[in-house]
């Protein structure tokens, strides 16, 4: 609540310093400060501080799991924006208004994880998509900008009414918005009614909604034109943080309002989870421009991820906290080091290691973590998924096609780390990054390898 | 056969005619005033329900306001013409086929749904009225309704962000 609250509250302190506020620097910083307060006050409420007391009618309700959710998406928000807002500045002009609109977002990241009603998830996804919609569009002279805005808009808001039809079938079978209602006598409880038709229809129309908000096969076909036309700095946002906070209400929703129903829908999450790591994969293979192949590599990771929900146990949960942290740690370092560079292609990164040997060293640990490969958090977040599904005991082709899926992933990783090690180039002369951006990249990299090897660091949070 | 029932038949009827009209029709002029019809047909259903306020609210905004923008943005681009580009004749049967799927889910789905006593009160049901709606509104969603406000200055926001000019880079903030 107190984060929710003060993400709302810096998003309009954001809006006016657009005009009160001159020297871009001084934005910049009242940025990071308010998103060190955010931190601060959400740890604060892990610790059962909390300020407000708002009655919501249990509309809303925070657990350890949306607190920790949230804590992670501020930090990785943090860490972003040391890294690449002052690359921001470069997209427009509307510098304090980016940064407005990424603080709604953040307040939306805090609704979807802590929802205990529909209607707040909707307001959820929608606070979350609509800013997204104009980050994406924000370089207004650049025509795929533009186009990708578009794309993007008119799709998300297709999907945002089948959302919505689905929550009206879900009423109309349970009688509330409550994602779940406490039986109210022993006798109730024991009687388990079949789910009605109208809330199996309502609850494939929220599956597809929400499988399209995290991009997964066969609703991702926005994904890429997407991620490829918006801003490079936004690319790095909307492909990372919002799209791990979407996983955690995908979960919650499927938890909490459809727990029942498991054996409606295992299946189903089953083949739409292999689809996204076969499309995703296998186009990633043939990509020519490396911001492109991050937008299908972020396609097959949500395939992984959507193996927690597919598991929906307590490993799977684990595992998304970590998968959630790991992706999103390892995508932003590599998009803020993309963003470095002028040429996307492969070529571009030709030659980095004799220019910039801390950028290509820290890429490569990015790289590693997101192919899986052991010692970096991206080996055991692949583990702690790949277990939980073993755990559920059915599908054992599921488990064995993402392990074969992931060997794909490895090659077009190492493309990157081929041309920057093995192939002779002379990438951007004029390259020029501050020892604090070093410095933060060298961090991030530790941080990887450092969850790789003690998962422990970050799961021990989501218990005590 | 009351006149309730007269007139629930005549809305229904004219509802699914003119929502279908919307999508057959060449001129997208005609779909915007079909849609028109549409909107003014389920406010009907809605008087009938006696919830007299999301009537006149769907009139009021979708009628009034949205379908006005839309007649504008079509004039504007001077779409009056049927310029429809030709379609994939696979892409319109798999489109059909998709859709009528979809049908068949949703009618076996309502069709399998048992109805509990009276499913709508006709004529005589309170909630619709703006009393009970605005003490439901401020009492029960408050805090929904409270959050909507986010989402409209974040909308807001980015309204400004799309929309202002931008004089020259550097002397951006007026």
């Amino acid at each position: 609540m107190n984060a929710l609250l003060l993400s709302a509250l810096w998003g309009v302190v954001m809006m006016f310093s657009s005009f009160l506020v001159k020297e871009k620097s001084a934005i910049r910083n009242m940025a990071v400060a308010g998103l060190v307060l955010l931190l601060l006050v959400n740890i604060l409420e892990m610790n059962g501080k909390v300020f407000f007391d708002i009655n919501t009618r249990g509309m809303i309700y925070f657990d350890r799991f949306s607190l920790l959710f949230n804590s992670i998406a501020f930090i990785s928000t943090f860490i972003y924006f040391i890294l690449s807002a002052k690359d921001m500045e470069k997209v427009g002009d509307n510098y304090a208004e980016y940064f407005a609109l990424i603080f709604f977002i953040l307040c939306g990241i805090t609704l979807v994880t802590s929802f205990k009603s529909l209607l707040i998830l909707f307001l959820g996804i929608e606070i979350i998509s609509i800013p997204l919609y104009i980050l994406t569009g924000s370089d207004k002279r650049n025509l795929k900008s533009n186009e990708a805005a578009l794309k993007y808009f008119l799709m998300g808001s297709f999907s945002t009414g089948l959302m919505l039809m689905g929550i009206a079938l879900i009423y109309g079978a349970k009688g509330t918005f409550m994602t779940f209602v406490p039986p109210a006598t022993v006798k109730e409880a024991a009687q388990a009614t079949p789910a009605s038709a109208l809330l199996i229809a309502g609850m494939i129309l929220l599956l597809f909604s929400m499988s399209f908000k995290v991009s997964a096969a066969p609703f991702h076909f926005w994904t890429p034109d997407v991620y490829d036309g918006a801003p490079s700095v936004f690319t790095s946002f909307m492909a990372t943080i919002v799209k791990a906070a979407v996983f955690a209400s995908f979960i919650r929703l499927f938890n909490d309002a459809f727990g029942a129903e498991k054996s409606q829908w295992q299946l189903l999450v089953a083949i739409i989870t292999a689809a996204t790591l076969f499309i995703g994969n296998i186009t990633a293979v043939f990509q020519q421009s490396v911001k492109r192949m991050l937008a299908y590599s972020s396609i097959s990771q949500a395939g992984f991820m959507l193996f927690a929900l597919y598991a929906m146990n307590g490993d799977g949960k684990e595992g998304l906290i970590l998968y959630a942290t790991a992706y999103s740690l390892a995508t932003i370092g590599v998009f803020a080091v993309l963003i470095k560079l002028k040429d996307f292609s492969f070529e571009g990164f030709n030659g980095l290691s004799k220019n910039q040997p801390i950028l290509a060293a820290t890429t490569t640990i990015f790289l590693l973590s997101l192919a899986g490969i052991p010692l970096t958090a991206g080996f055991l977040s692949k583990f702690y998924m790949l277990k939980a599904a073993m755990e559920t005991g059915q599908n054992l082709w599921l488990v064995i096609f993402a392990v074969l899926m992931a060997a794909v992933s490895v090659y077009y990783y190492f493309r990157v780390i081929q041309a920057m090690y093995f192939k002779d180039g002379d990438v951007s002369p004029d390259l020029t990054v501050s020892p604090a951006f070093k410095t933060i990249l060298v961090f991030l990299a530790v941080l990887v390898i450092l969850l790789g090897i003690f998962p422990g660091l970050l799961l021990n949070w989501y218990y005590f | 056969m009351n006149i309730t029932h007269v007139l629930f038949w005549f809305l229904s009827v004219l509802a699914l005619f003119s929502a279908l009209m919307v999508i057959t029709s060449r001129n997208p002029v005609h779909s915007v005033l079909w849609l028109i019809v549409t909107f003014f047909a389920i406010s009907g259903h809605y008087i009938l329900l006696n919830a007299q306020f999301l009537a006149i609210v769907n009139i009021i905004v979708y009628a009034g306001a949205i379908m006005v923008l839309f007649l504008f943005v079509i004039m504007l681009m001077n779409l009056n013409k049927s310029t429809e580009p030709k379609k994939n004749r696979w892409l319109q049967w798999a489109g059909a086929i998709a859709g009528l799927c979809l049908l068949l889910v949703l009618v076996a789905a309502l069709k399998d749904t048992e109805i509990k006593g009276q499913a709508a009160q006709v004529n005589e049901g309170e909630i619709g009225l703006i009393k009970n709606l605005g003490k439901e509104l401020f009492s029960t969603y408050v805090v929904p309704f409270e959050i909507s406000s986010i989402l409209f200055l974040s909308a807001m926001v980015g309204a400004v962000v799309i929309g202002k000019a931008s004089p020259n880079p550097s002397e951006g903030r007026a």
